[in-house]
């Protein structure tokens, strides 16, 4: 499904990227950049969730072995977590599934955690422009968990 | 006191107090008639960007309370209004309220902001301290409940030119609406409420800094306000969180705070200290360094830094010494404009020593003060209430929120300065305090609501219905709307799909209702606004028609979409499908979600038989709730039976004693003194807590009030001569004439003895204030005594301040030192010899002492680590309970049914522990009014045949409402405490621990889909 | 026979005959040359066939769970750091369980002897050599050459949980935990890490020997086994076997004990331990923590700290 669109002068790709979003901070943010209408590109699905604590890891691989091009995972920055800890819970999980990814290869801007309050509608704009432009400038997801070239197994 | 109670209670002022008071109340069980003077609830939270100690977004953490306030049954918000009138006693009173016109149907209006695009008038934005701009047709700040647009009407182009003439002018908000909402011929109108009781919390004003002119406000343009300064760094502010100069747009690479602006200035009559600005400034301080990607150079001009309140000794050191702001204690004599056409500000000061300095600063903040509103002097006037001198409502001594009317009740700012915890603090205990009085009405007025029963959808073929909304033009005009219904109906399950305008409108739910049982629908789908502001609407209507309110989901295709990618229609349309076809995935593997009903056991279990614990269990007993009360000492009354006066010279011991008489002889209290606690166990609505005699009590809530301790001086010679003592020790002995302070000729108190330092870091609040009043006491008896106050910032918060006032008038002599250089106390022969270095002589000053008081610190209970165990509770650093938030949640702890109060929470004085003890009691007091313990039901829930019991959900869970059976190797969810964040369900290896509404394979479902 | 030996099986004899466990788990002469088997000793005539040296490779706290009774374990370091884990996890009860502590010096890499001599067709140690007879020819070894790339980093030869010690204790002298391959791999560029995973995980056919050996691995379910909801799509490819060894290793962040089992039971010799050891090494300087070194201890991932570091996982701005 992920229609992708190339512009022809600086092939740039519009990139499709599940965002992963807190109920209570990260996704209010969105709201209110609504709100104010700071404009960023349609580049996100966005897939609620309580508390950024219940983002099991395994999503963000998932979404990637999906063919999203990107993943923006957002919570309440620490402290400010509606459940009190969740997003402390979360972050050693981001940290480590994040430098996971790195190390075995992906492209360091394909997954991406940030931290964004009710009241940043304008921080969330940037931070999925941002995103945007980094996912888009790498292209398609044809990476570590796509096979592009026929590679399976040896067997 | 009236003997025709009504079970309802008017609350004046829609600010955290309000809203606070008002949840509280009604909660328990009272309806509530909630009285706000401007277009929104909210108060001034909303406007502050971070809030100390804890740097938490202030909007974030109060949002969830103006939806809960704003959506309850039984909570009727009339904004744009006052009380005029009222008449009656405790009990019963009619009250008159006028509600001025808002010229926009709150019952039309969508929120959706076309009159506002349409409106052509654009004036200064009050919101945003005049920063920013606004329109006629306007709502005060985007998150404001009601989520409605109202029409100023002083410069309103119609209101103002057209009406009076009968001509059509302006009118473009009407052509705008595509709702119909406008209405500009609304009238103003009173009507009359009776209510049993009222709180009032009308809240403050900001001092008008240009009624001091040295300070150039409002004729230099880089001299500020802190509140001004708030909406810079506020990220929804007038420059969207970027810290620039308002009127140069340069952003500030060197920053001052000038303190204490209208407050602590006798020669204002604003001789008291407004308590919340030093810290509010070192947090400006802080969060203007990290706003701010060039460095910037932060300065606090202050008398004293006064940081008492919990963790904020560790808040300010934090940003001395760690964040790099700069303090210096000044006393500031003027600003003016730089000479250099910077458009700088220019200080004026002098230091300790003398010096005179000048610096130069790119913004100059003042903090300024607090003081009452102007409705408040209005309001407090037309009930007749004592005020003090400045204005501030009085409150009855040692009672916390009572005014000097019957039944009626003050919080927040309306009786004198105070941080967001008193506020919140002093609202629930008000609360409490009007709850106990009308405690026989108690659920009389409330209504509650009845549907129809539930179909059962089990088995059934999923059909799902879907409704996109055009909103007006907000979403249609860049959404191509009917291609989203189009590809909606060629999605798997989806049954029906069309499209509305204003799929929230009355008519739209009436539209649906009719399709649930035509369609045979059995998911719902709502493609509109936001589900943060309109789930609970359409689930409402889906209970109506008989379905359970969790068949449905909602995609935000309006502020997420439309509104943010106006410029391309097309790609907006396809994430609109895009965002359809995820909640139609996840709407379609909803199930039906039960509330779950557990018992209330509705005794209440008080631990500690202090002030505090005796105060919440009287407010709990009156209100009509049976309380054990255990002190584990032979004797009620803690340590205020050692006190002799109060902070406001009550008679503390008849006090102490008239609250042990009132416990000792409520029919609803049970005291277990001379008895401790032996074990624990439960949770909300059905604790079991065995005593050390064996005795078992069952309880549905527990209150802590477990008190602190004196800190047992190992400095300054304690305990090696009879003529040192506490300050406790030195009350008792002048209480008991004792030739030691009888007889004495100088005294030396000697500030900060076992706090603000490195074995306890914290302050401990009171002892500035004990000091000064112990020296008071001291030298009106005896004007020939010599006094000394040896001290490091002297802390007399709020009112206390006319006492330091007055002590310096009357002769008594205060010396600063610093913390690297203590005073010495030596003993000469058989005299007392103390040593302290004057820091504006510069030299070391010898007093011969005939008593040495030391304000010894107040130190964590002793038995908080027993309870913290027991009731799984935390306690901070310091050993003090850690509350669930600092800011909002000030007596509960993040466990359910577990409150606190009093100086096991921090130190406090007695006012102020009596006032958290009531508020606890009012918190205690809603939990304890449930028939049942209720949860919404979507909770985590276990696969015992997956689960291996390794103990990692239970790690995770802060509601600790997971525990592993190890007998049947499994883990348990407790539904009374779960609150459905899922860090258990993503912390799971084994996939056994899932949360309803959001569970793995409906993620990953809707990840397939992506 | 060397003095650990006798003591292991005149312990086991002990405990058995005084009935104060119903099995003792520990290592067995193998059918391979290089390659001890872990047994189950049931009863005191039995104890002779246990052995300790340094083919002992198991990590025998796998099957401590999934044995039921009263049991004796014969532990090494890595053994007791898991024993330590499953504690931790209310995998085991430290009442039914008796640790026999042995101290270890590392165990054989037999893949780097096969690599050089083809597959192995008998050996013998004596006197820390290694004498080997290959498909492809003969080799004598010096255990130091061909000791496994994990007990080479080992900071944990002894065990940090045991109720008997046998031998001597081996001196440590890391006192802190070296990652030199972890940084070696990190200091490559993105596109020769992800050539070299890529190549990895084109090596693996998912037999789950792997998730099998590792002694933390306990689910009832595997997220790979799970129909609902289907994590993987049951095809065998690089990117689905990424998906595989990149969440079994998540699962283990903070868990893992570095006893290098899984890599050792991996038939097609995927480089599982380079997953594992990033994790360790983030685990180690993120959050000061190492997994099983002290019953009191819990999972890295069980808790948190409001100072845990995260810069390098923000996105930038």
């Amino acid at each position: 499904m992920g229609e992708i669109q190339v512009e022809t002068e600086n092939k740039k790709y519009d990139p499709k990227i599940a965002a992963f979003l807190c109920n209570w901070c990260s996704y209010a943010g969105a709201d209110l950049a609504g709100v104010g209408r700071i404009q960023y590109p349609p580049t996100i699905r966005t897939i609620r969730v309580p508390c950024s604590g219940r983002i099991n890891p395994l999503y963000i691989l998932k979404a990637m072995a999906n063919g999203a091009d990107g993943v923006l995972v957002s919570g309440c920055h620490p402290g400010d977590c509606h459940y009190i800890s969740g997003n402390y819970v979360a972050r050693r999980k981001f940290a480590l599934i994040k430098s996971l990814l790195t190390y075995v290869g992906l492209e360091e801007d394909r997954v991406n955690f940030s931290w964004v309050s009710a009241a940043e509608g304008g921080r969330f704009a940037e931070v999925v422009k941002g995103v945007s432009e980094r996912v888009g400038a790498l292209g398609p997801n044809k990476g570590v968990f796509k096979v592009d070239d026929g590679g399976a197994t040896d067997e | 006191m009236s003997q025709n109670k009504i079970g309802s209670v008017l609350i004046v002022g829609a600010g955290i107090a309000g809203i606070q008071a008002a949840l509280d109340l009604a909660e328990s069980g009272y309806l509530v008639h909630l009285v706000e003077e401007s277009s929104a609830i909210g108060g001034t939270m909303p406007m502050l960007d971070k809030t100390f100690p804890t740097n938490d977004c202030s909007m974030c953490i109060l949002s969830p309370k103006l939806v809960e306030c704003g959506r309850h049954l039984n909570i009727r918000t009339y904004t744009n209004s006052q009380v005029v009138k009222s008449e009656g006693e405790a009990g019963n009173f009619k009250v008159t309220i006028k509600q001025k016109a808002r010229y926009i149907d709150l019952e039309k209006c969508t929120g959706c902001g076309a009159c506002a695009e349409a409106c052509p008038v654009k004036v200064d934005d009050e919101f945003n301290q005049g920063l920013g701009k606004r329109k006629a047709a306007f709502k005060q700040y985007s998150q404001a409940f009601p989520n409605a647009y109202g029409i100023d009407e002083k410069n309103c182009l119609y209101q103002t030119r057209g009406k009076a003439k009968g001509k059509d002018i302006c009118l473009k908000c009407v052509k705008a609406c595509q709702a119909g909402a406008i209405d500009h011929q609304m009238e103003d109108k009173e009507f009359e409420v009776e209510v049993g009781s009222m709180i009032l919390n009308p809240g403050f004003k900001v001092f008008d800094a240009s009624s001091l002119d040295y300070y150039g406000y409002g004729t230099i343009k880089s001299v500020i306000t802190s509140l001004e300064f708030e909406r810079l760094l506020s990220a929804s502010g007038p420059f969207d969180g970027h810290l620039v100069r308002p009127f140069d747009q340069k952003e500030p690479q060197k920053i001052a705070w000038i303190q204490c602006v209208g407050s602590r200035n006798a020669k204002i009559n604003h001789n008291y200290c407004s308590g919340v600005c030093c810290m509010y400034a070192i947090k400006e301080a802080v969060i203007a360094k990290e706003h701010s990607h060039i460095p910037v150079d932060t300065t606090i001009f202050y008398m004293d830094m006064r940081t008492p309140g919990k963790d904020f000794e560790k808040y300010y050191n934090n940003a001395k010494n760690n964040q790099g702001v700069n303090f210096i204690r000044s006393r500031v004599y003027e600003v003016t404009e730089a000479k250099d056409d910077s458009g700088d500000a220019v200080i004026r000061y002098s230091t300790e020593d003398g010096q005179i300095c000048t610096d130069q600063f790119d913004l100059v903040v003042l903090s300024v003060g607090l003081e009452p509103g102007d409705s408040s002097k209005d309001l407090a006037n037309m009930l007749d209430l004592k005020v003090n001198k400045y204005g501030f409502a009085e409150l009855q001594p040692l009672s916390g929120v009572n005014t000097s009317k019957d039944g009626v009740f003050a919080a927040g700012a309306f009786s004198g300065p105070r941080d967001i915890p008193e506020t919140v603090m002093q609202a629930s205990a008000a609360a409490g305090a009007a709850s106990a009085l009308l405690s026989d009405e108690r659920g009389t007025l409330v209504s509650e609501k009845e549907y129809p029963p539930e179909l059962d959808v089990a088995g059934d073929v999923i059909r799902t219905g879907v409704f996109i909304c055009h909103c007006g033009v907000n979403i249609g005009s860049v959404v191509n709307v009917p291609s989203v219904v189009e590809y909606a109906k060629t999605l798997p399950t989806v049954a029906y799909a069309t499209d509305k305008i204003y799929a929230c409108s009355q008519d739209a739910q009436a539209s649906i209702k009719a399709l649930i049982s035509e369609q045979k629908l059995n998911r719902i789908v709502v493609s509109s606004c936001s589900p943060r502001t309109h789930e609970p609407l359409f689930q409402e209507t889906l209970k109506e028609a008989g379905l359970n309110a969790h068949l449905f989901d909602m995609a935000n295709i309006r502020d997420q979409c439309s509104w943010v990618h106006m410029h391309e229609p097309e790609k907006a349309t396809e994430k609109a499908k895009d965002l359809t076809k995820l909640a139609i995935v996840r709407a379609s593997m909803q199930q039906p979600v039960q509330p779950i009903f557990m018992a209330m056991n509705h005794a209440a279990l008080v631990i500690g038989g202090g002030v505090a614990g005796m105060t919440s269990a009287l407010s709990l007993a009156d209100q009509g709730y049976e309380v054990h009360l255990v002190e584990k000492d032979k004797v009620l009354g803690g340590v205020a039976r050692r006190f002799s006066t109060g902070f406001r010279g009550e008679d503390m011991k008849a006090f102490v004693a008239d609250l042990i008489d009132q416990v000792s002889n409520h029919p609803n209290i049970k005291l277990h003194v001379g008895v401790g606690i032996k074990d624990v166990g439960g949770f909300l609505g059905s604790f079991t807590t065995t005593l050390e005699n064996g005795e078992q009590i069952a309880h549905g809530v527990a209150l802590l009030t477990i008190g602190g301790q004196e800190y047992k001086p190992h400095e300054y010679l304690y305990g090696q001569d009879q003529r040192i003592m506490t300050q406790i020790e030195m009350d008792e002995a002048l209480y008991n004439h004792d030739s030691k302070v009888e007889n004495a000729k100088n005294f030396v108190f000697i500030q900060c003895v076992g706090s603000r330092c490195d074995e306890n870091p914290y302050c401990s609040r009171t002892c500035c204030t004990k000091s000064v009043k112990l020296a008071l006491k001291v030298k009106k008896k005896n004007p020939k005594a010599n006094i000394f106050v040896l001290y490091r910032d002297m802390r007399t918060y709020g009112y206390f301040e006319e006492d330091y006032e007055e002590a310096r008038r009357i002769g008594i002599i205060f010396v600063r030192y610093s913390e690297n250089a203590k005073p010495v106390v030596n003993k000469e022969g058989d005299t007392l010899v103390v040593t302290v270095t004057d820091h504006v002589l510069d030299r070391p000053l010898e007093i011969e002492a005939d008593v040495i008081c030391l304000a010894a610190a107040i130190k964590a209970p002793e038995d908080g680590r027993k309870l913290s165990k027991w009731f799984k509770i935390p306690l901070n650093a310091d050993g003090f309970f850690l509350e669930a938030h600092m800011k909002l949640r000030p007596v509960d702890f993040s466990t359910d049914g577990v409150f606190m109060a009093g100086i096991a929470h921090s130190p406090k004085n007695m006012e102020e522990v009596i006032t958290q003890a009531k508020a606890a009691a009012g918190r205690a007091g809603v939990a304890l009014s449930k028939d049942q313990v209720e949860s919404a039901g979507l909770n985590a829930f276990v696969n015992k045949r997956k689960c291996t019991a390794c103990g990692t959900c239970e790690a995770v869970c802060s509601a600790k409402a997971v525990t592993v059976d190890l007998v049947n190797r499994v883990a348990v969810v407790n539904d009374a405490l779960c609150k459905g964040c899922g860090a258990c369900a993503s912390s799971c290896r084994c996939g056994a621990i899932s949360l309803r509404g959001c569970t793995n394979e409906q993620i990953v479902e809707m990840l397939n889909f992506l | 026979m060397n003095k650990i030996i006798s003591d292991i099986r005149e312990t086991a004899r002990q405990l058995l005959a005084d009935g104060k466990v119903d099995v003792v788990i520990g290592y067995e002469k193998g059918s391979l040359p290089l390659k001890a088997t872990p047994c189950f000793v049931h009863s005191a005539q039995e104890v002779d066939s246990l052995i300790w040296d340094e083919t002992c490779e198991n990590n025998l706290a796998a099957f401590v769970a999934k044995t039921p009774g009263k049991k004796a374990i014969v532990a090494k370091g890595c053994d007791s750091r898991a024993l330590v884990v499953l504690l931790q996890e209310n995998q085991l009860v430290r009442d039914d369980l008796y640790i026999i502590g042995v101290s270890c010096h590392g165990v054989i890499d037999q893949r780097k002897i096969g690599a050089e001599v083809g597959e192995i067709l008998e050996a013998s140690i004596t006197d820390g050599k290694i004498s080997v007879k290959g498909m492809e020819g003969d080799k004598e070894y010096l255990f130091a050459e061909v000791k496994d790339a994990t007990c080479q980093t080992c900071r944990y030869p002894n065990p940090v949980i045991e109720d008997l010690h046998l031998g001597e204790l081996i001196q440590v002298s890391q006192d802190v935990a070296a990652f030199a391959d972890v940084a070696a791999m990190e200091n490559k560029s993105e596109s020769e890490r992800q050539e070299y995973f890529k190549e990895q995980m084109s090596k693996c056919i998912r037999c789950y020997a792997c998730r099998n050996a590792c002694p933390l691995c306990y689910c009832q379910e595997c997220f790979v086994d799970c129909n609902s909801p289907r994590w993987l799509t049951g095809g065998v490819d690089r990117a689905e076997n990424l998906l595989f060894q990149a969440g079994r290793v998540l699962h283990l962040a903070g868990r893992c004990v570095d006893c290098g089992a899984c890599s050792r039971a991996c038939l097609q010799g995927v480089d599982i331990r380079a997953l594992n050891r990033k994790m360790t090494k983030d685990v180690y300087e993120m959050y000061n923590h190492e997994s099983g070194i002290s019953e009191e201890g819990k999972p890295a991932l069980n808790v948190y700290s409001a100072n845990d570091p995260e810069e390098q996982f923000l996105v930038k701005e």
